[in-house]
């Protein structure tokens, strides 16, 4: 777009892995591409160039743990005309997010001597419980094509084409055989959003929910489902919480099997 | 009155990563200390989980370096099970973690330090990036590109995807090799060959312009641990540690890895997250080491395989004994990254390597595992217990990042103590202090993550908490 001002996309991190940022740089060959198309204005991993807000586009890696970087998002914010929350940390908490149900006081006493150094908050929290946010991409990670297909859309002016169905479908689309029915193994994949490419079940394994719930997720049917195949309480608590343990329709129906085993 | 200049990388390490250096009264540097403060709590959560979920779930430890913690995972559940795992099953692991060091490495040869090492330390901040090394040198950065997805498509082809694969699993792995498959690596390997033999070149060429740098990056007399095969060979997936010293003499050899906490201690500082880990018998003080690649490449006897082998021989001239100087860190990931795609070459070419036997099946025989593999940066080690269900009642980490954590420390100290001296602060001198940290890419996710490529915050402030100067660099 000749004599047209280039957009300006910056990387934010909070706490996370660097995972999902990376898938940035894993597209190789899309990545010159987007850098043609954008100024990547602000994006440590590849660049220590930064360029001044505001942003026209701005990814957020990372679930806010501290209360410095409670504070820094809304910096982002402010300084973020669109803001998108990439993978489960920004878009649920993380893997982190495990400690919101257990006293963060005991995780810092067990790894380090003296935790009264230890700064951090109690609950690792999304960054829509912070500030506004205009879209999520899930996953953990996230896949670097949905990821491209977003900012295409965005830089093309229309929505991003991004499934909202579940892992099901993509079984189905693949021909992978279903593990649950076929196999009897306990499978998230009904109530998981697609984007993985349902990759387990292709290795013959039950999906475990990376990518978090879908829209409008049956759990407690699907809860249902697992004990019939033989799975406990404790089972069906455990494959609630993990990567997307605070995402909500994954947290209300673990905190039923955990009531359960009161 | 005493000072202290605060480095505090205000945008990707916020909260993760800062340097402070203490000036004393005649504004000389007295200390410096390397500081981590994110916890995400691994150790901790892990509690309760089932054991064979555990590969997944320490993955999500680090985004650059997961296919590491995913194999010491899996091995510290090979060990529960008490099982030998099919030799393709090792072989294949073998191959992946391969492959990870070699995008590991390529990410923070190309893409972190060689803007610095191209471009000049004193080089405009907005040029010293990524992008920067592409319109000045098209060719390296394009090879550095090509190095990193050959990695990370071999991760891909075996695991299904690059960050987070799953198929790496107690026991083995989930799915045999398929011939098109292996095929397909294999056409990628000479083109990946003479990707790192031209940079090695260029880099070779280029080494005598960093003098100063070379004498002053974290050098300096110290240990050196890590693993290596039967016969004293490069070997990042099994095999025994060796610990040699600064002149090059073996201090102790083919350690079984089981035994970790009987010479590897731990020690805690108030004003950082990361540990202290030394070598007990020399005590706290004096038992510190250096792992990863500098240090693999000056406890093995032999790197195994024909051209890294004869650039092997080159690189020991660099030093007598033992090469000290941390900036030899680049020279030596640049080495492994060579033997990586040879070694992957061997690997691919025994046609064993296709057997359908590539998982062994057990219950947890076990109530104790330790998990022992060379990541990119260094000896990491898993080590978990479980209950009578084959729930996590305890866990323990010690990555490679943390291993060097002493290293680093004195390495900052170091180079502080040549480039700084009171209010005189300069960008390049900022540069270098930062670049001592790099050499040792050290991954702050799993202890949070690299001091990378980002603007800085540097504050030098009284004793009594007054703001003397401020240098924000963008």
């Amino acid at each position: 777009m000749p004599g047209r001002i280039k957009p300006k996309l910056a990387v934010w991190k909070f706490a996370s892995c660097d995972g999902c940022q990376l898938s940035l740089l894993d597209c190789e060959d899309e990545l010159l591409a987007v850098a043609g198309a954008v100024e990547i204005a602000n994006f440590p991993e590849a660049s220590r160039a930064v360029v001044k807000g505001p942003y026209d586009v701005s990814l957020v890696e990372g679930s806010i743990t501290t209360a410095h970087d409670a504070e820094r998002i809304h910096h982002v914010r402010r300084v973020s005309n669109f803001l998108i929350t990439i993978g489960a940390c920004a878009t649920a908490g993380g893997i982190q997010a495990l400690r919101n149900f257990k006293d963060v006081r005991d995780f810092t006493s067990m790894v380090y001597a003296t935790p009264q150094y230890i700064e951090t908050l109690n609950k690792s929290t999304p960054i829509v419980d912070h500030v506004r946010v205009d879209y999520e991409l899930h996953g953990c990670p996230i896949n670097k094509h949905q990821l491209v297909e977003v900012l295409s859309a965005l830089l093309n002016g229309r929505r991003p084409n991004i499934p909202s169905h579940s892992v099901c479908t993509e079984c189905k689309r693949h021909g992978t055989v279903c593990v649950m029915v076929a196999h009897g193994t306990p499978c998230l994949g009904p109530v998981t959003h697609a984007g993985c490419g349902a990759l387990c079940p292709s290795y013959n394994r039950g999906c475990y929910g990376c990518y978090g719930p879908m829209e409008s997720p049956n759990t407690a049917a699907l809860a249902k489902g697992w004990v019939q195949l033989g799975a406990k309480e404790p089972d069906l608590l455990r494959a609630f919480r993990s990567y997307n343990s605070y995402a909500e329709a994954f947290r209300r129906e673990s905190e039923d099997h955990e009531e359960q085993n009161h | 009155m005493g000072r202290q200049i605060l480095i505090d990388p205000v945008t990707r390490l916020e909260g993760h990563a800062k340097i402070t250096l203490h000036l004393d009264d005649e504004g000389a540097v007295e200390a410096a200390h390397f500081h981590v403060t994110q916890l995400r709590g691994f150790e901790k959560f892990c509690e309760g989980r089932r054991f064979f979920e555990m590969p997944y779930l320490m993955s999500r430890i680090c985004g650059i370096c997961p296919v590491s913690h995913l194999i010491a995972s899996a091995k510290t559940c090979d060990a529960i099970l008490a099982v030998s795992i099919p030799e393709t099953a090792a072989n294949l692991r073998r191959v992946m973690n391969l492959a990870q060091i070699i995008q590991s490495h390529a990410l923070s040869f190309f893409y972190l330090s060689s803007p610095d090492l191209l471009l000049g330390m004193e080089a405009d901040p907005g040029e010293r990036n990524l992008f920067g090394v592409a319109a000045a040198h098209p060719a390296l950065a394009h090879d550095g590109v090509g190095l990193r997805q050959f990695g990370q498509q071999i991760i891909e082809s075996l695991g299904g995807r690059r960050i987070h694969p799953g198929w790496v699993v107690p026991g083995g792995v989930a799915e045999p090799l398929t011939a098109e498959r292996r095929d397909r690596i294999l056409a990628g390997i000479p083109e990946a060959l003479s990707r790192v033999q031209r940079t090695l070149d260029w880099f070779k060429r280029t080494i005598e312009s960093f003098r100063e740098e070379i004498r002053t990056f974290a050098n300096f007399p110290s240990m050196f641990l890590g693993l290596v095969g039967p016969n004293g060979e490069l070997e990042t997936y099994d095999g025994k540690l060796r610990l040699r010293g600064e002149t090059g003499n073996l201090i102790h050899d083919q350690l079984d890895p089981q035994r970790y906490a009987e010479f590897i201690g731990e020690v805690s500082e108030p004003w950082t997250y990361m540990k202290f880990p030394y070598y007990k018998p020399a005590g706290s003080e004096h038992g510190f080491y250096r792992v990863g690649p500098l240090a693999r490449l000056n406890i093995v006897s032999r790197c195994g395989t024909t051209r890294a082998d004869q650039e092997l021989a080159e690189f020991r001239e660099m030093g007598r004994g033992a090469v000290l100087s941390s900036f030899h860190y680049h020279y030596a990931r640049l080495i492994e990254i060579l033997h990586g795609i040879e070694r992957i070459e061997e690997l691919l070419a025994d046609p064993k390597i296709l057997s359908k036997d590539v998982r062994a099946v057990a219950e947890p025989n076990r109530r104790e595992g330790i998990g022992v593999a060379e990541a990119p940066r260094g000896t990491l080690i898993h080590h978990y217990k479980i209950d009578d269900e084959g729930l996590i009642t305890w866990a323990n980490l010690i990555i490679a990042t943390g291993h060097n954590n002493m290293a680093m420390n004195r390495g900052i100290l170091q180079a502080a103590r040549h480039y700084v001296s009171g209010d005189q602060i300069s960008e390049g001198m900022l540069n270098r202090v930062e670049a001592v940290i790099r050499t040792f890419d050290p991954c702050l996710s799993c202890s949070t993550h690299a001091v990378g490529q980002m603007p800085m915050l540097v504050q030098v402030v009284a004793r009594d908490g007054t703001l003397v100067r401020e240098l924000r660099r963008n």
